[in-house]
């Protein structure tokens, strides 16, 4: 409860700017992604299609759901529970977390990770987009 | 008060005990009494430890100041044969023997009791290293042999004890047969004797250097718990710094505790990884080098290397022939946490078995202090 204050406190007396041109920077991450993604032939990105994504429950072979917010929170803003162990797990919006959406390498491996996790497959280069569209509307 | 019991008619307050004599005595009382009063409970290991250093700490300051004290705390000047020793005894009832600083008896009593505080602190911090693997003695002796340790250390706890108990019944005697208050002069300093008496200097700045340096300790030791918040945790006892990697962190952090190498046997992290893809019904899906640096990482600094107590024990636990997948399935972290409510796994602050640092405030060092756990409510 203290660190939001705290942060914002900082933010009003400092001008927000410098934080969030940090994170516009590292970007870069996302920016070269996406390229990637269009690359490979992938359309327009929605932010829509993305959210869509990111709420939607898939159902498993014994008969539960999962969905993205099974650990991350609907609120992107908001730190989510690991369905499986309970560990805490930080906000997703990069305005929240600013380390969020900047190392190339955890975006690939936790995209592919998660997709394969809750859609039963690896998500393909328009989903990708999509989601990191979504995930980085916020920052 | 028993100014008529001296030979000679007229006497006065003579300073026999200089001022960090007697707050050596004071404290040495008092670190003693912490220590017994904080022996049994695991959870409040960090205070008899602490009670531990600072008694042994105050037992290298008498030793010093047994060779550059001032007249009657200097050792050379209590040094009594066991021949004196007898006389003394045989004439305690016929004619009391004015003696204005210790006694024969006393003197002998002062010695065996800094002895045993010596042994007693040794073998203190030998358990502490061999069972708790903590301490400037981690790692120095084979976590097997920390029971006999702790039971010598016990042992030696209860002689000095035993000596103790005849320290007091005899100043408690010579003080009725000499019709003079020993514990009080060893309190205020002065005994009445012959204006002529030698007396002592204060010493006041030595005693406030003893003082000082008492309470710095204190402040270094807990000072992770200052300044004081009712409720929030604290682990003032840190244990040796583990070892460390970044990958390791990241990769096995993210979505779970993070489980350190000393945890489980050799042959458990090798499976673990082996099966990284059914891990749990997960796939970690680490690539070569991550797995490689990992898998170095976890072997070398496995169970075997016995760096914690709870390495030792759970690898005790652990029947040869089996490789267990879990922590939470040893039998030895089965028997800690026995007696934990279903109510308190089920709570939201813990909601898994898996999460231990909801308990255990170490838990992502890998320590597992036993001043650093608590039950979250
Ligand atoms: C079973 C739990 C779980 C589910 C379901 C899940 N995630 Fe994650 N996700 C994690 C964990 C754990 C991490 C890594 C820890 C962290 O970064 O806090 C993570 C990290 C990420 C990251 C990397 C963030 C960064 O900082 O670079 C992205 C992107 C992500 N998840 C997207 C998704 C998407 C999209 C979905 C749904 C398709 C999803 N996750 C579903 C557990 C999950
Ligand atoms: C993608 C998520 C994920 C990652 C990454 C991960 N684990 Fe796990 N791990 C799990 C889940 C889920 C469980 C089972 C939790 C449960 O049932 O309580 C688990 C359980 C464990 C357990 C057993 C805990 C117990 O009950 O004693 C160990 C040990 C373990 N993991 C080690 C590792 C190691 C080592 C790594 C890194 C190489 C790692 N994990 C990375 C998801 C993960
Ligand atoms: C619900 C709280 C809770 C959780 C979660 C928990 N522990 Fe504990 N643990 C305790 C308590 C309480 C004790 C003390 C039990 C005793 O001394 O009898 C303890 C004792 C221990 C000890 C023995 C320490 C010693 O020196 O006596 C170890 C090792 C340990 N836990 C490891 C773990 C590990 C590893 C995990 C996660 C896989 C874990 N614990 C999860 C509460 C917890």
């Amino acid at each position: 409860m203290k660190h939001p204050l705290f942060a914002s406190v900082l933010c009003l007396g400092l001008g927000c700017s410098l934080q969030t041109t940090s994170w516009a920077a590292e970007s870069a991450t996302v920016t070269q992604l996406l390229a990637e993604y269009q690359q490979a032939g992938a359309a327009e990105f929605s932010v829509e299609a993305g959210k869509a994504l990111w709420e939607k429950s898939f159902p498993t072979a014994d008969g539960k759901q999962r969905s993205c917010t099974a650990c991350h929170h609907l609120d992107l803003s908001k730190a989510g529970e690991h369905v499986r162990t309970g560990k805490t797990i930080a906000a997703m919006a990069p305005n929240a977390n600013s380390k969020r959406l900047t190392k190339l390498k955890k975006v690939r491996k936790w995209l592919k990770r998660n997709c394969k996790w809750t859609l039963g497959r690896v998500c393909n280069t328009q989903e990708k987009g999509d989601l990191l569209v979504f995930l980085s509307a916020n920052q | 008060m028993d100014n008529n019991t001296s030979a000679h008619s007229s006497t006065e307050p003579v300073r026999i005990w200089d001022l960090p004599t007697r707050i050596f005595h004071g404290l040495w009382i008092t670190f003693f009494v912490l220590a017994w009063v904080f022996h049994e409970d695991n959870r409040y290991l960090n205070i008899h430890v602490f009670a531990g250093y600072a008694f042994l700490a105050l037992l290298l300051f008498r030793l010093f100041w047994g060779l550059f004290g001032s007249h009657y705390a200097r050792f050379r000047h209590f040094f009594y044969t066991p021949g004196a020793v007898v006389t003394y005894l045989k004439c305690l009832l016929s004619i009391p023997q004015q003696i204005t600083g210790h006694n024969p008896v006393g003197a002998w009593a002062i010695f065996i009791l800094l002895g045993l505080g010596l042994v007693v602190s040794l073998s203190g911090l030998i358990t502490l290293g061999a069972e708790e693997r903590q301490g400037p003695l981690a790692t120095l002796f084979h976590p097997a042999t920390g029971l006999l340790w702790h039971e010598i250390h016990e042992f030696l706890s209860w002689l000095m004890l035993a000596v103790v108990a005849a320290h007091v019944s005899g100043v408690i005697i010579e003080s009725i047969l000499h019709r003079e208050n020993l514990a009080l002069a060893m309190i205020n300093g002065n005994k009445q004797r012959p204006a002529s008496t030698l007396g002592v200097p204060r010493h006041g700045k030595m005693a406030l250097l003893l003082c000082i340096s008492i309470l710095l300790g204190a402040g270094f030791y807990f000072g992770a718990c200052l300044p004081y918040e009712s409720g929030r945790a604290c682990q003032p006892f840190l244990g040796p710094k583990l070892p460390d990697n970044v990958l390791w962190r990241e990769e096995c952090g993210s979505c779970h505790a993070i489980y350190h190498p000393t945890l489980l046997p050799q042959r458990s992290w090798v499976k673990i990884l082996d099966t990284q893809h059914q891990h749990f019904g997960e796939d970690l899906d680490l690539d070569t080098d991550s797995r490689n640096e990992i898998h170095n990482f976890l072997t070398t600094y496995a169970a075997e290397t016995l760096l914690t107590e709870a390495a030792y024990k759970i690898l005790r636990s652990i029947p040869p022939e089996t490789t267990p997948l879990r922590i939470t399935e040893t039998a030895y972290w089965q028997k800690k946490h026995a007696d934990i409510s279903q109510l308190i796994w089920q709570s939201p602050q813990v909601r898994s078995r898996a999460q231990c640092e909801a308990c255990h405030l170490d838990a992502a060092v890998g320590t597992y202090e036993d001043s650093a756990m608590f039950i979250p409510n």
